[in-house]
């Protein structure tokens, strides 16, 4: 008998036994409008998906949102330390004695396989969906029983940052490979503080506290993630006493329920931002797009006023971004760096008349209801536009594969800021020669080279100092083409029992361990 | 008869293909269901990583046939997201919506069907007036704006919850029968105040027979075969109503089960779903004509 099996052994006499855990913790009940069919955290990668993994699964690097909500600081987590071995490889050194939810202990082999290329990043892998946080890998090794190491192709000075995305979830190799891909997306198991016990991609998520759970006792008896598509009725369970969190609070909703007796509302900005690209290209679906004219790009971002549309719809919640400047991004933030393309019509006014655009119509491809309010505010642009003899109709489509099929002038999408340490994701990885906005048949861009060119010199770019400096041309150049429009930060909000003491952080994940649910007063 | 019986079977089946076909379309037409399970901006290899996955990349016609060819083994597919058999995952919710169907037609036939013969018996009396006047209330209201106003007045002034799984099916099975309700009252009266004003009721009564036997064993009959049609086409309504109303109320049934679906572009699901509501559609119809016989001898004569 091994160690570890000896410690699973005992674990699971320890389980029997089960300590006499805390008797007073709340049944928790969240009520959501979806729930992800998958809760695999790669497979299954997506907001309803995220508001259960983190109560299931840990991840080797985590984000501190309970005292930061940008959360900029990383914190050791199931890794203990992180060192670059050189300019390629990166070595993590793992916790010990951290169960996974049958008592089998994790080691650098479930870390390994987790990230391995079999289930991520090789050829036809078993989680797909996770590749743009794989860039580069070449190497997953388990070096040691306690640590690993992940080498990539070109130097990643950022690399722990992927470790904190849901790539960083660590899995149990031994029940993954026992159960299969799509058994274990139905009932996952992690090192996390809630222990799943039962779900129904149309129904419900149902957990139990982990009392074994490594990092502290979990603050809730148990927690369901319950689907209730109406708001209406997610607000009436509140009320009633039913349910002790609802997500998704229609903007237009949030003022009078903050005037609901025992109801505490929150409106939390994301790290993500709706916007629309310009489709720049010339293609057989549009053979003579006006929008080839930067002049007439320009004209339409001068010419709405985004900051008025973005209060009258979102008070306070939320603001409008100056391309790729977040709050999120730490040192990389600039409170009062300024849009190059402000809001003028006067300039507006010439950047048109030096354009060839004669009043054609311009499609604005918006899939239905995705990101909230965005049908509102492109409506409010359009009489903008209209004012200044720019012509935009908009087109709802139900879903992205409709509303990327030819031709449009505008694309609705969002980008994420994500923070990978740096600006990378937003600026290169979404807009660079590996984009959908380049490379996808919905593609709306041509690089200029100079675009390329800042762009390498950015990836290439190792010490803080020169990476910087390289991001500000490179959001310079991007300015100067302007192949998009930023429309706000994206805003989630929540609605809890006023007893409740949780706070989500600016983040659409809900995590209900002991750093971000705090008490629960009957 | 036999002719009767077999154009109906025939009509039936006919039916059935043709939903088989136009949900296979459909579903394919309404955007690529491999993009609909990825991000927004994933890479092309992923989505047809997944396309591979569902069978996508094969022609349509051969997809067809081998969908076509699965049905007639009563094989109907697998879940693209669970991996489980989409009729078993059906199974486990047709208890909640049977549940709430049931209940909802009873109550629809046991309130509806009295107090609009109640109505007729009464004709021109205030209580007449009242039945008619729910009636229309009844059948205009729509169900899911009654479902919600019911939840959240129960929630704000009397702190009780009528949602979820755990809730009494009453409140969902009225706001679903809430319309069949109204109508089934509405054609009762229309329908007793034609039987009882023929001339064999009159001759009835010549007879001395008595008013309860009169309305019973005389004007019943007579009055329940457009009754029966009613019932039998608000089977359909009840059907398309229970997906609206198991969402408000958040009940885990087929309804809430089949937007799920769609959502997701499980293909296997929607198709199974889809398929199962028309059939229930088409045996709801031809238990409808086959009734007919029964209760029609003009039919059985034929």
């Amino acid at each position: 008998m091994t160690f570890r099996s000896l410690m699973a052994v005992t674990f699971l006499a320890g389980a029997l036994a089960m300590p006499a855990a805390a008797q007073d913790r709340p049944d928790m009940v969240i009520a959501v409008d979806n729930l992800w069919p998958t809760m695999d955290p790669v497979i299954g990668i997506s907001t309803t998906g995220a508001r259960v993994h983190s109560n299931v699964f840990d991840t080797l690097v985590r984000r501190n949102r309970w005292e930061d909500p940008d959360g900029t600081e990383l914190v050791p987590w199931l890794a203990e330390s992180w060192q670059q071995l050189s300019p390629l490889v990166w070595e993590f050194t793992l916790r010990d004695g951290v169960p996974f939810h049958d008592g089998h202990i994790m080691d650098a082999e479930d870390v390994a396989f987790s990230l391995s290329a079999e289930r991520l990043w090789g050829e036809e892998p078993l989680a797909p969906r996770g590749t743009r946080y794989t860039r580069g890998f070449v190497r997953v090794e388990a070096t040691g029983p306690l640590t690993v190491e992940v080498e990539t192709s070109f130097p990643d000075p950022n690399l722990p940052f992927r470790m904190v995305t849901p790539i960083g979830f660590v899995l149990p190799q031994h029940y993954y490979e026992e159960v299969g891909t799509e058994a274990f997306g139905q009932m996952p198991m992690g090192t996390g503080p809630y222990r799943m016990t039962a779900f129904d991609p149309s129904v419900a998520v149902d957990a139990v506290a982990f009392d074994y759970y490594w990092a502290g006792e979990p603050p809730a008896a148990t927690l369901r993630f319950e689907i209730v598509p109406e708001f209406s009725t997610r607000f009436a369970g509140l009320v009633a006493g039913e349910y002790d969190v609802v997500v998704s609070v229609p903007a237009d909703q949030v003022d009078a329920l903050e005037g609901t007796e025992g109801v505490t509302v929150m409106e939390k900005g994301i790290e993500n931002y709706p916007m629309f690209a310009f489709n720049m290209l010339e293609t057989e679906a549009l053979p003579d797009n006006p929008l080839t004219d930067v002049n007439l790009r320009r004209a339409i971002v001068a010419g709405v006023d985004r900051e008025a549309i973005a209060a009258a719809i979102w008070g306070e919640a939320t603001f409008v971004p100056t391309p790729f400047n977040f709050p999120e991004y730490g040192d990389y933030y600039e409170a009062d760096r300024e849009r190059a393309v402000p809001f003028d019509p006067e300039q507006a006014a010439e950047y048109l008349a030096a354009s060839d655009y004669d009043g054609e119509e311009l499609i604005w491809h918006i899939t239905r209801g995705f990101y909230p309010n965005y049908e509102i505010a492109a409506e409010f642009m359009v009489e903008q536009w209209a004012e200044i003899g720019i012509n935009v109709r908009i087109e709802l489509k139900d879903n992205f594969s409709l509303a990327y099929e030819r031709p449009f002038h505008f694309l609705n999408m969002s980008m994420s800021s994500e923070f990978s340490g740096d600006p990378y994701r937003p600026l290169w990885m979404d807009w660079g020669p590996e984009s959908s906005r380049f490379r996808a048949s919905h593609r709306t861009w041509d690089m200029t080279e100079e675009f390329v060119r800042l762009g390498e010199a950015f990836e290439q770019a190792q010490e803080f100092e020169d990476r910087y400096q390289a991001y500000l041309d490179l959001v310079a150049e991007w300015e100067r083409v302007t192949p998009g429009m930023y429309m706000w930060r994206n805003v989630v909000s929540y609605a809890i029992n006023e007893n409740l003491q949780w706070d989500p952080g600016n983040s659409a994940v809900t995590i209900f361990d002991h750093l971000y649910m705090t008490g629960y007063d009957e | 008869m036999t002719g009767y019986i077999l154009s109906r079977v025939l009509r039936a089946t006919l039916t059935m293909l043709v939903t088989v076909t136009l949900v296979f379309l459909f579903i394919r037409l309404s955007g690529d269901p491999a993009a609909a399970l990825v991000p927004p901006d994933a890479p092309q290899e992923v989505i047809d990583q997944y396309a591979r996955l569902m069978g996508l990349d094969q022609p349509l016609w051969q997809q067809y046939l081998g969908y076509v060819g699965g049905l007639l083994q009563g094989n109907f597919g697998f879940s693209i997201h669970t991996g489980i058999a989409v009729e078993d995952t059906f199974l486990g919710r047709l208890p909640f919506t049977l549940h709430l169907g049931i209940t909802a037609l009873a109550l629809a036939v046991f309130i509806g069907i009295p107090i609009g013969a109640l109505a007729a018996i009464r004709r021109g009396t205030a209580l007449d007036r009242f039945v008619m006047g729910f009636s229309v209330f009844a059948f205009a209201m729509p169900n899911f704006l009654f479902g919600l106003v019911m939840i959240l007045v129960a929630a704000l002034a009397f702190s009780t919850f009528l949602g979820g799984e755990n809730a009494n099916v009453i409140w969902p099975a009225l706001t679903l029968g809430l319309a069949a309700m109204g109508s089934f009252a509405r054609f009762t009266r229309s329908s007793v105040l034609e039987t009882i004003n023929a001339p064999y009721m009159r001759a009835a009564e010549a007879r001395g027979v008595p008013f309860g036997r009169r309305l019973v064993r005389h004007a019943a009959p007579n009055a329940a075969i457009p009754l029966v049609t009613l019932i039998g086409l608000s089977l359909g309504a009840l059907v398309a109503g229970s997906v609206v109303t198991e969402q408000v109320f958040a009940w885990p049934g087929v309804g809430q089960l089949l937007v799920r679906s769609v959502a997701t572009r499980d293909l296997a699901q929607v198709q199974f779903l889809v398929l199962v509501v028309a059939f229930t559609m088409v045996m709801a119809n031809l238990i409808v004509d086959m009734l007919y016989l029964v209760i029609d001898p003009r039919i059985r004569a034929k």
